[in-house]
């Protein structure tokens, strides 16, 4: 990384807590609150997403297995020991996530493509099932409800704090993660495996690797999530979820890091805003998918990115020509 | 700019122009609902004929100058039936459009999810049709009210169809088939619990649980048939109850056994759906019908309705509409609908007229469970081409008591949130 991107990096870290950091401050409206805990909430499930996807090139359609083991684990902890078991049902939804995603990994890295994309999809159907079937101790498709953090976390602008804490360290372990060498062999297993192979990496082991990093960081999202509402339900399973966070990194790009966290912050925008006056707006996701996959295929941010080079490059011409 | 991209933003600018607000204007003195219901998927027409019919009762009360000096302004948004979807409406609602109630949800899992936000922000929660007892029961918090009936009143109500049956023709098997879901299995414990409780003798040979939406039952028949159980009690809903009947139809199940479904068996929905497939005799009820009760005030409702909507109404659009009318009543009596401890006080024990209600007795709110007490009919399926496309209505009814089907103190103790615990009698 050169001098001038080590300064725009921390222009942008800067901007991200700025922004995040103070909107309680300047807004003492709830709902604005509960707004930006899910964008940078369902933005950290983004970017983890995207470690498999945009940067080693692993389509998973099953990522909410790992968002529902991280609300769930807080949900069942608090149902059954009580909410002071809020915190150690955190721990144990990620460490819960960890463990099958390691495991998983063993069955499902064997391939790669589409079957990888079906496998993913599978597992995640089967958790969905379970926690859908499963009524006497899930609670089914009713959910669970009640989950107020316990002691000074019950407290909405104390709790947001402590998300965005969360969300701003996880991403920051991301992206110094993405600009790691393992970083760099992840895009490497993306472009060409067979070549990782001959320079005597591991490309099943690294990918192995990522599939759990991204896990305990969904189920972390889905941890954090379940305070943010106070309730956790199937719905966090289901394949839905996961394919929202696929738009959410196809929209804001998935060839730039905080893409995801972007497009993120897009579509929970539009479904707030446009949801809130016709009950069209999945049209007008749709139209907006459409348009960014045939005209803008590198996504708001990619695009932007583009943009700003050939600004650059047309004012060097206009240097070099004057 | 390539012509590419220049379409694209021409695409993008016009999706933006869709998203213009299309708000509703807000005036000085007025009561602000925020509801919450599916427009789309599978419970889409509840969602559809319930803002109809909130639409139309909001309508109806300002026409004769509102309530108190106040306009009733109704907003609502796509809940898609989704829990969390809901959650964070609510919370726009409440926190940013200062509604005063919310209202609605057709998902008893959405209904849940949103007592809990009622409960958070002491904001009074109208509930218009998810049914799951526990929202008036185990989950009940001082905010939450409902006005249509609960699982636990149809289940009662049809326990006492069944021993009526049994002294009339005798059986004695008794199979269930149910979505496979919490709803599903609700319906069944509490019909059990109530068969149990009014002594009666049954024995189960079957249970089959198809999961929600399933397109093929023809297992679940041929293992009916099986079984032979002289009643099949059935909890499908929707596009499954009318799925499920007509699969069942070439196997020649309904002149094996009877089919009875006491709760959202005899939704009008089904009766559109089927027109002449659907058989007679079959024993059926829902939360309101068409035809029933024979009297002016229903009769106004439902054809009031068909011209607003161009349809006859699912059970679902009463529910709301009793709701927008509780309000009123409520704040009417409290005279601001920002009051809402007083408002919580004029909620429990009111009485209402409303459409579903036959001559001589008026729905109430049951100040314990903050829920309506309401008598539920069960009918028979006959010809009747009163309201096409159905060609096939409910009739030969047998009405159950209000009262009766309530659930009784012994069983709330079981099932009792700490503030109903706290008001159970010792």
């Amino acid at each position: 990384m050169t001098g001038a991107d080590t300064k725009k990096e921390v222009i942008f870290w800067g901007l991200l807590a700025g922004i995040f950091g103070l909107l309680p401050v300047v807004s003492h409206n709830d709902y604005h609150l509960i707004m930006a805990n899910h964008i940078i909430v369902w933005g950290l499930f983004a970017v983890a997403f995207n470690m498999l996807f945009g940067i080693t090139g692993m389509l998973s359609f099953g990522q909410a297995l790992f968002y529902g083991i991280g609300g769930y684990g807080v949900g069942l902890m608090v149902k059954y020991l009580g909410k002071a078991w809020f915190l150690p049902g955190m721990a144990a939804g990620v460490l819960a996530a960890a463990v099958l995603a390691y495991l998983l990994g063993f069955l499902i890295i064997r391939v790669s493509g589409v079957f990888f994309t079906i496998l993913t999809l599978a597992f995640g159907q089967l958790a969905w099932q379970v926690t859908f079937r499963w009524y006497h101790v899930t609670g089914g498709d009713d959910g669970i409800q009640g989950i107020i953090p316990p002691g000074i976390l019950g407290n909405k602008v104390f709790y947001y704090y402590v998300c965005l804490a969360c969300v701003l360290a996880s991403v920051w372990y991301l992206r110094s993660l993405s600009n790691s060498p393992l970083g760099l062999i992840l895009r490497c297993v993306r472009q060409n495996p067979a070549r990782v192979r001959f320079l005597g990496r591991h490309v099943r082991r690294n990918q192995r690797r990522v599939y759990v990093i991204s896990s305990v960081f969904a189920a972390l999202a889905g941890g954090l999530m379940s305070g943010v509402d106070n309730s956790v339900h199937t719905n966090m399973f289901y394949w839905t979820t996961s394919g929202e966070v696929i738009l959410m990194s196809v929209l804001g790009g998935i060839h730039q890091f905080f893409g995801p966290f972007i497009g993120a912050a897009l579509i929970k925008i539009i479904e707030d805003v446009v949801g809130s006056r016709t009950e069209f707006w999945p049209l007008i996701i749709g139209l907006l998918m459409m348009t960014m996959v045939l005209a803008f295929p590198r996504g708001v941010v990619g695009e932007f990115q583009m943009l700003k080079a050939r600004w650059q490059w047309r004012a060097l011409e206009r240097a070099r020509r004057g | 700019m390539s012509s590419r991209k220049a379409w694209g933003l021409l695409a993008l600018a016009l999706a933006l122009v869709m998203a213009l607000p299309l708000g509703v204007c807000a005036q000085d003195k007025v009561i602000k609902i925020g509801a919450m219901y599916p427009m789309t998927g599978r419970p889409g027409l509840y969602g559809l004929d319930s803002v109809a019919a909130a639409e139309m009762a909001v309508a109806e009360i300002n026409a004769k100058g509102g309530v108190k000096g106040h306009k009733l302004v109704f907003i609502n948004t796509d809940s898609q039936a989704k829990p969390d979807l809901a959650v964070q409406i609510a919370k726009r609602y409440i926190s940013s459009e200062n509604v005063h109630f919310i209202f609605g949800e057709v998902s008893s899992g959405a209904g849940l999810a949103l007592t809990e936000v009622s409960s958070q922000y002491k904001k009074i929660f109208i509930g218009t049709d998810h049914a799951s007892t526990q929202l008036t029961s185990d989950k009940l918090q001082p905010y939450y009210f409902r006005v249509s009936n609960n699982t636990f009143q149809s289940m009662a109500a049809g326990a006492l169809y069944l021993k009526e049956r049994q002294a009339s023709k005798p059986w004695t098997t008794l199979a269930y088939i149910g979505p496979d879901y919490a709803y599903g299995h609700d319906q069944w414990n509490e019909l059990k619990y109530n068969l149990d409780r009014f002594g009666v003798k049954y024995k189960v040979v079957g249970e089959y649980w198809p999961k929600l939406a399933a397109p093929d039952y023809t297992a679940f028949i041929t293992a009916i048939m099986k079984d032979k159980p002289d009643i099949l009690v059935g909890g499908l809903w929707g596009g499954d109850t009318v799925a499920f009947i007509k699969q069942a139809l070439p196997y020649g199940l309904f002149q094996k056994m009877l089919y009875f479904s006491p709760d959202g068996g005899g939704n009008y929905e089904l009766m559109s759906a089927t027109g002449d497939e659907l058989p007679v005799g079959l024993a059926l009820s829902g939360r309101h019908h068409n035809n029933w009760p024979d009297t002016a005030a229903n009769k106004k409702f439902v054809q009031d309705f068909f011209k607003k909507a161009g349809r006859y109404p699912s059970y679902a659009a009463e529910g709301a509409y009793s709701g927008i009318y509780a309000i009123a009543q409520a704040v009417e009596q409290v005279g601001n609908p920002a009051d809402t401890e007083a408002l919580v006080k004029a909620f429990e024990g009111m009485k209402i007229k409303l459409p579903e209600d036959p001559e001589g007795f008026t729905s109430y709110i049951d100040p314990l469970t903050h829920q309506i007490v309401q008598v539920q009919a069960i009918g028979e399926t006959i010809a009747n081409k009163d309201f096409p496309p159905a060609t096939r209505m409910l009739g030969n009814w047998k009405v159950y008591k209000a009262e009766e089907i309530m659930p009784p103190v012994e069983y709330l103790k079981d099932h009792s949130s700490e503030y109903l615990k706290g008001r159970l009698p010792k």
